[in-house]
């Protein structure tokens, strides 16, 4: 006799789900908190392969004012603009909002993280939330500052925002925040895959998810790197929420587990 | 310091009733005696004299004036009480101007009392300008010896640097140039200002030397997208990636083939950006993990130069500091007491009142006149007394007394 779950999990799949023709993030707004977004060179790109954006907006955080600068389209590094392009490919319809904690101060305090984080949970009301860049254990050492950073993403993860974190993980001895800060988020590994859609669930080190690693616009993209796995999981997650904009962060981890087990079990 | 007191007259009886004078009255200070010229301006030449006392006919056709004046030459602050016989004769403001300061008559009163009277307030007068004038003296030697100091504490160009390059970070190049076969490479130094929005970048090759080339923004660059990495990040056909229009390469990124770079973690406004080029074949994942410690260890460095320039930073700031509070001092010494008790406030001071006289509700008259005239007021007190400024007030109201009836504005 079957297995009443083999049976429902069964129709849980890839193939089914991302797929899907209304599977395209539409109606997902997604927040890149990261190094700003050069908004014209995404709009050109997508303009030359037939497909229309919707408006990138955003704003610049500093930690001097508790209100970002207003976005003017620009990127502080190209990493930013990676990172959006990625989360555009695998998922073209969702509404990115750019959230540059980089700015002029030339670097990311864990503040200004924060200050991004809450923004745009509470102000934008994003669903999804990508953190590329990563925060040094050294930058946590103070008991305060690291207990406000892990409050505000269990406030993301109470009013159901996703937050997907990578891993940095290559360092031997030092951990990379916020992805260590799972599970209240969602912290994503380095992997190739032949399909950007592809993704694997491997717990290892407070790592669950492993995602295709290769960005696909600017220098470093055809690197490896976990900075551009984790949109990759992104724009999964936004491809399903359009399909359910409801979900909650445990059911959507508990989808994209069930996605992976599933098509593992089918290519045996 | 004690003062010293020259007792010059060609009678020895009398130079002998003045020293026991003197002595008897235990004053803090040194007394010299000559009988004649020649012997004072021969001590006077020896030690600095504050006081003299100068008889005014010293006989062999010398006067104690044209001393006085001789005197001035080795000890240009000193003042005289003149011994004389005919007081009425003297010529007061020449005397004055050479430092004639009291005329003692033999033939009238000349006394012990007189005597040491006399000299004990030329030498209350003289205690506090000296010490004035070795303060004085005193800061400017510091000053001096402050700016000898200041261009051996302060590098300009090591001050001005981002981030001061230890010699150790050229061993570093050569270290990772050899072990991971790249051709070249380069070090690049962001300084970011955040109040004035403004960036500050610098690049240095493989010898630590500033290559002075001009570079394409930050934010454009391909170290600005390391920084965000946070590890080590490799890239083949470097050359094509300009086209891809998200990013420029810097003049000493084109043309190459291979690149690997990584950020240094130094700090905060400052991005450090290490990149290696043109590795035959590829950058494998041992030269990425190669990079990785080199980028540790290269950081570590910079953090350790970064202190050590922000120690010396300091120490130049406090001698600044000092130089500058010595100056304010040396200038609030200049001039007699008289002088500087007339001086205006500092301009600080005066810009505060005037910023408060022109916010007062209802000013009619600019805040400069008004200035104007609490300084003259104040002046006028300084140097008359509160007789002077009490006549002032007075003409100030008959003034408007009069000008009520011419206008009629009283009514």
């Amino acid at each position: 006799m079957a297995d009443v779950f083999d049976e429902i999990l069964s129709l849980v799949t890839p193939e089914r789900l991302l797929r899907d023709p209304r599977a395209t993030g539409e109606g997902v707004s997604v927040c890149v908190i990261d190094s700003g977004i050069e908004r014209a060179v995404l709009e050109q790109k997508y303009r030359g392969k037939g497909q229309e954006l919707h408006g990138i907006e955003g704003g610049i955080f500093t930690a001097d004012r508790p209100e970002p600068l207003p976005y003017e389209g620009r990127q502080s590094t190209p990493h930013g603009t990676t990172v959006a392009d990625i989360i555009l490919t695998v998922a073209p319809r969702v509404r990115l909002y750019s959230a540059d904690i980089f700015g002029t101060q030339g670097g990311c305090e864990v503040e200004v993280v924060i200050r991004a984080l809450r923004w745009a949970i509470d102000v934008w009301k994003c669903k999804v939330v990508n953190l590329s860049l990563g925060v040094p254990e050294h930058r946590l050492q103070q008991v305060q500052r690291r207990y406000q950073f892990l409050r505000a993403i269990e406030d993301g993860y109470y009013k159901d925002v996703l937050i997907f974190a990578a891993a940095h993980n290559d360092h031997p001895l030092t951990r990379s925040y916020p992805a260590a800060f799972a599970p209240p988020l969602i912290s994503v590994d380095k992997q190739l895959f032949d399909d950007p859609l592809q993704f694997t669930y491997h717990l290892h080190e407070q790592i669950e998810f492993f995602a295709h690693s290769r960005g696909y616009l600017g220098p470093f993209a055809n690197e490896p790197a976990t900075s551009w796995a984790a949109p990759h999981l992104s724009g999964i997650a936004a491809r399903i929420l359009s399909l359910k904009p409801t979900l909650k962060p445990f059911e959507l981890k508990t989808i994209l587990y069930w996605m992976f087990t599933g098509s593992r079990a089918e290519q045996k | 310091m004690a003062e010293t007191i020259l007792i010059v007259d060609d009678e020895e009886p009398v130079r002998q009733t003045f020293r026991e004078w003197l002595d008897g009255a235990h004053l803090e200070g040194r007394v010299l005696v000559a009988g004649d010229a020649e012997s004072a301006l021969v001590q006077a030449n020896q030690q600095t004299v504050d006081l003299a006392i100068l008889d005014w006919n010293l006989g062999a056709g010398n006067d104690g004036l044209q001393l006085l004046e001789d005197l001035r030459m080795f000890s240009p602050e000193i003042v005289a009480i003149m011994i004389t016989g005919y007081a009425h004769q003297a010529t007061p403001l020449d005397a004055m101007r050479m430092g004639v300061r009291d005329y003692l008559d033999k033939n009238q009163d000349l006394n012990r009392n007189t005597f040491l009277k006399a000299v004990q307030k030329q030498l209350e007068q003289i205690r506090p300008a000296k010490r004035e004038r070795q303060l004085h003296d005193g800061l400017l030697a510091f000053r001096e010896a402050v700016a000898k100091i200041l261009p051996l504490v302060e590098t300009a160009a090591a001050l001005n640097d981002p981030v001061p390059l230890p010699e150790a970070i050229g061993t570093l190049f050569r270290f990772l140039l050899r072990t991971t076969g790249a051709r070249d490479g380069v070090l690049l130094v962001r300084s970011v200002d955040p109040e004035r929005r403004t960036e500050r970048c610098q690049v240095y090759d493989t010898a630590g030397r500033v290559l002075n080339v001009e570079l394409v923004p930050f934010a454009r660059s391909v170290a600005g997208s390391v920084v965000s990495l946070q590890e080590p990040a490799a890239m083949n056909q470097l050359d094509q990636l300009a086209a891809t229009g998200s990013i420029d390469l810097q003049p000493f990124e084109r043309g190459r083939k291979s690149l690997l770079a990584a950020s240094l973690a130094v700090a905060a406004n400052t991005n450090v950006v290490l990149e290696l080029f043109d590795k035959p074949g590829a950058f494998g994942p041992d030269d990425h993990r190669l990079m990785g410690v080199a980028a540790d260890f290269g950081a570590e460095m910079l953090r350790q130069a970064l202190a050590e320039r922000q120690t010396r930073r300091a120490l130049c700031d406090a001698v600044a500091a000092a130089l500058s509070a010595s100056e304010s001092l040396v200038q609030s010494l200049t001039g007699t007491p008289q002088q500087r008790k007339e001086q205006p406030p500092p301009d600080a001071v005066i810009q505060r009142l005037r910023e408060g006289l022109s916010a007062a509700p209802g000013a009619a008259v600019d805040a400069a006149e008004t200035l104007r005239l609490v300084e003259a007021v104040r002046v006028l007190a300084l140097r008359h007394g509160a007789p002077a400024v009490q006549h002032c007030i007075r003409l100030v109201e008959s003034l408007r007394s009069l000008l009520d009836t011419a206008t009629g504005a009283g009514n």
